[in-house]
């Protein structure tokens, strides 16, 4: 028995727009990514080869799922083209489906089964053809040997079909996984209750609730005084500040919850509120909603510029020493090589130049420079001048766009310096997963915190960069 | 933005009508404009119907606005919000600090009840 | 890189073997059922990598058959292949199949019809 899974882009095409960067084959319902249910499904069916096939890039997919053996199950991929009907998408498998029962999902669609059921029965003894459809051309559909005509039709579990074409039906078809289908899934999480999925390294304060069903993924940050739940979905990398309610919602990958919100009926990804009722839509990337105490603007950043330049200059002069004594090796070994880049500089100033420079980590020399990060040490001058805070984001490069702060909002969230808060932090320092951590400090970070995170960031740079 | 009295239930009730964006650049009028407004009647409610967006900014004019309503023992209601402005109450819990209708006759009304 | 022709259900088959790249791409041109205008089916099972030149070769071949109202299908795309037309979206160009006998087969099938 083989399947097929057929998932064409305009099927999913809404995902793109709901939720830019996430391959809808791995959207999470649930915190399971949705090709997975499908890849279940597929396995409680007795089928030993599964494929995946769409007309579109399917790169993502399968560096998460690879070869299959994750499930014990042989997985290939393989392309089409918009036009194929099923017909032809069977010709173009005729070696995969050769004498074999075939069983061909079509569509985004989400299989409602009962991992307690027998499938394989009903998959054997059914005729040919469609067995559940679904709006937007989603299907089941069963082909290949004949069923074995003296067998009695076995008792069959009804399959359910249903599309997931908007983010209303992913809100809806999500909680009630979540509130109503909990058992009929392998869902991700510990719990040593029912209702409640929680993943790996989930931080909880003691003042917070959690109230079940509930389900949160992996490196997450419940913070004091929130209330998580009933029907709450929280997915992976979050961290929910203070104070702040998450009720009937789900909260995607990678998203900070700011304090004192009160987050209910909705659907939060990254920077993005959505209703699934009304379709409205908030950028949550407001610093004063994210800030519950009033601006002080002018002065805290003055009194935070003093405060970085000092420590700068502390550290200046503790480091001049080995600066001295080894950067002139580095240069005659010719290992200290330096690229002058431009660079967004904070708040109004458009542009700034940086010499970044990369040491090789090999030898005495490298080595040494790489434990006190000699390469950041320069970029200390500029903290003293002013283009540069101690410690904040990376600088954006002006070249890469995709990385270019949102001019309008990111200006008060944007400080290029020479240490970034997800260095100390020692979380992957590009892409969203560095932004939430980022995001989190800008919000609470004060002059002294500030100290101890540039320590902190000094200690586990030298880390990061010795190889494994 | 204008500022009109209505008398239809008897007592005088300002009614404010905001228009287009409320943000960063324009929320400093609406503050400036409002003591005077409140110098005509304690009574005031903000007709949304043509406001599409607001930002936090916007939210805290609104806010400083009812608080000076309430030191002057009155109330200022919020009629015919849009759903994206709705959303941002709410987010921020504001939502318990204003008394919103779905459109003005209804806030028009709940002052007489 | 060896270039093997047969015919099945009365369409060319074009078995491939060894790599295709800068070095073996040029080749193709020489052979006389690629450059041709007849409608074509390229195995490619025997094909265990594949740079850009070697696609640029298929495209090419693709294409001036295409200019003739031919089409050229392609078969049994293994891993690397597969990563390389993924890659570069060139899967968008092409019929892929996973067997050849069934391309000839459905290209034979189309063209009776026509």
């Amino acid at each position: 028995m083989k399947t097929l899974i057929v998932i064409k882009e305009q099927n999913h095409a809404w995902v793109r727009n709901a939720f830019p960067g996430i391959h809808p084959l791995l959207l999470t319902l649930c915190n399971k990514p949705y090709i997975e249910y499908l890849i279940d499904f597929a396995i409680l069916s007795r089928s030993e080869e599964i494929r995946i096939m769409s007309d579109g890039s399917l790169g993502e997919v399968e560096a998460y799922c690879m070869n299959g053996s994750r499930w014990g199950v042989e997985l290939t991929y393989s392309n089409i083209r918009t036009t194929d009907d099923i017909t032809t998408i069977l010709q173009k498998n005729s070696r995969f489906c050769r004498d074999n029962r075939t069983m061909v999902i079509n569509g985004f669609v989400f299989v409602d089964y009962d991992k307690e059921s027998q499938y394989d029965s009903i998959i054997n003894t059914m005729p040919d053809g469609v067995i559940a459809s679904a709006e937007n051309e989603g299907c089941l559909i069963l082909r290949g040997q004949e069923r074995n005509p003296d067998a009695a039709p076995a008792p069959s579990p009804p399959i359910n079909l249903e599309s997931i074409d908007s983010i209303e039906s992913y809100y809806r078809i999500s909680l009630d996984i979540l509130k109503n289908k909990s058992s009929q899934f392998v869902l991700p999480g510990y719990g040593n209750e029912p209702e409640c999925f929680i993943g790996r390294n989930v931080v909880i304060s003691k003042s917070a609730e959690i109230e079940k069903p509930v389900s949160i993924g992996n490196n997450v940050q419940i913070l004091s005084g929130t209330h998580i739940g009933p029907d709450a979905i929280v997915g992976s990398n979050v961290i929910i500040d203070k104070n702040s309610t998450v009720t009937e919602s789900i909260v995607l990958d990678n998203t900070y919850i700011g304090e004192e919100l009160d987050i209910t009926g909705k659907t939060a990804f990254q920077n993005m509120l959505s209703d699934p009722g009304t379709q409205a839509v908030l950028s949550m990337e407001d610093p004063h909603l994210l800030r519950s105490t009033q601006n002080n603007g002018t002065l805290s950043a003055l009194l935070r510029q003093i405060t970085h330049a000092i420590t700068a200059l502390t550290i200046i002069i503790l480091l001049m020493l080995p600066f001295l004594l080894i950067a002139p090796l580095l240069m005659v070994q010719g290992k200290w090589k330096k690229r002058l880049t431009d660079y967004h500089g904070a708040g109004d100033k458009k542009v700034i130049s940086i010499a970044t420079g990369t040491i090789p980590n090999q030898g005495v020399t490298g080595k040494l420079a790489s434990i006190f990060s000699l390469n950041r040490y320069p970029l200390l001058f500029r903290v003293i001048k002013g283009d540069l805070s101690l410690i904040g984001n990376l600088p954006a490069a002006v070249s890469d766009n995709s990385s270019a702060p949102d001019q309008d909002n990111m200006t008060h969230y944007y400080r290029p310096a020479v240490f970034s808060y997800a260095e100390a932090e020692n979380w992957p320092v590009i892409g969203s997963d560095a932004a939430i951590v980022e995001r989190y400090y800008m919000v609470h970070s004060n002059p002294l915190k500030d100290i101890g995170m540039t320590m902190k960031a000094l200690i586990n740079l030298p880390h990061k960069n010795t190889p494994k | 933005m204008t500022f009109h009295i209505d008398t239809s239930t008897g007592s005088n009730i300002g009614i404010a009508v905001l228009q287009g964006r409320l943000d960063v650049t324009n929320s400093a009028a609406l503050l400036n404009a409002f003591p005077e407004w409140l110098q005509q009647t304690t009574s005031i409610i903000f007709d949304c119907s043509g406001l599409n967006f607001l930002d936090s900014s916007g939210l805290g004019a609104f806010v400083r606005c009812l608080r000076q309503t309430l030191d002057q023992n009155g109330d200022l209601r919020l009629a015919a919000l849009a759903s994206n402005v709705a959303m941002i109450f709410e987010l921020t819990k504001a939502k318990q600090l204003f008394s919103i209708h779905p459109n003005l006759q209804d806030a028009i009304d709940s002052f007489s009840s | 890189m060896t270039i093997t022709e047969t015919t099945h259900s009365n369409i060319h088959l074009v078995a491939l073997k060894g790599a295709l790249d800068a070095s073996t791409a040029a080749t193709l041109a020489k052979n006389s059922v690629l450059s041709g205008n007849l409608p074509t089916v390229i195995d490619l099972s025997g094909v265990d990598f594949l740079d850009s030149s070697g696609l640029g070769a298929l495209v090419g071949i693709a294409r001036k058959k295409r200019a003739a109202n031919s089409d050229t299908l392609l078969a049994c795309l293994n891993t690397n292949v597969r990563k390389v037309f993924e890659i570069t979206h060139a899967y968008r160009l092409f019929d892929i199949y996973d067997d050849p006998y069934t391309a000839a087969e459905e290209l034979s099938k189309k063209i009776s019809a026509l």
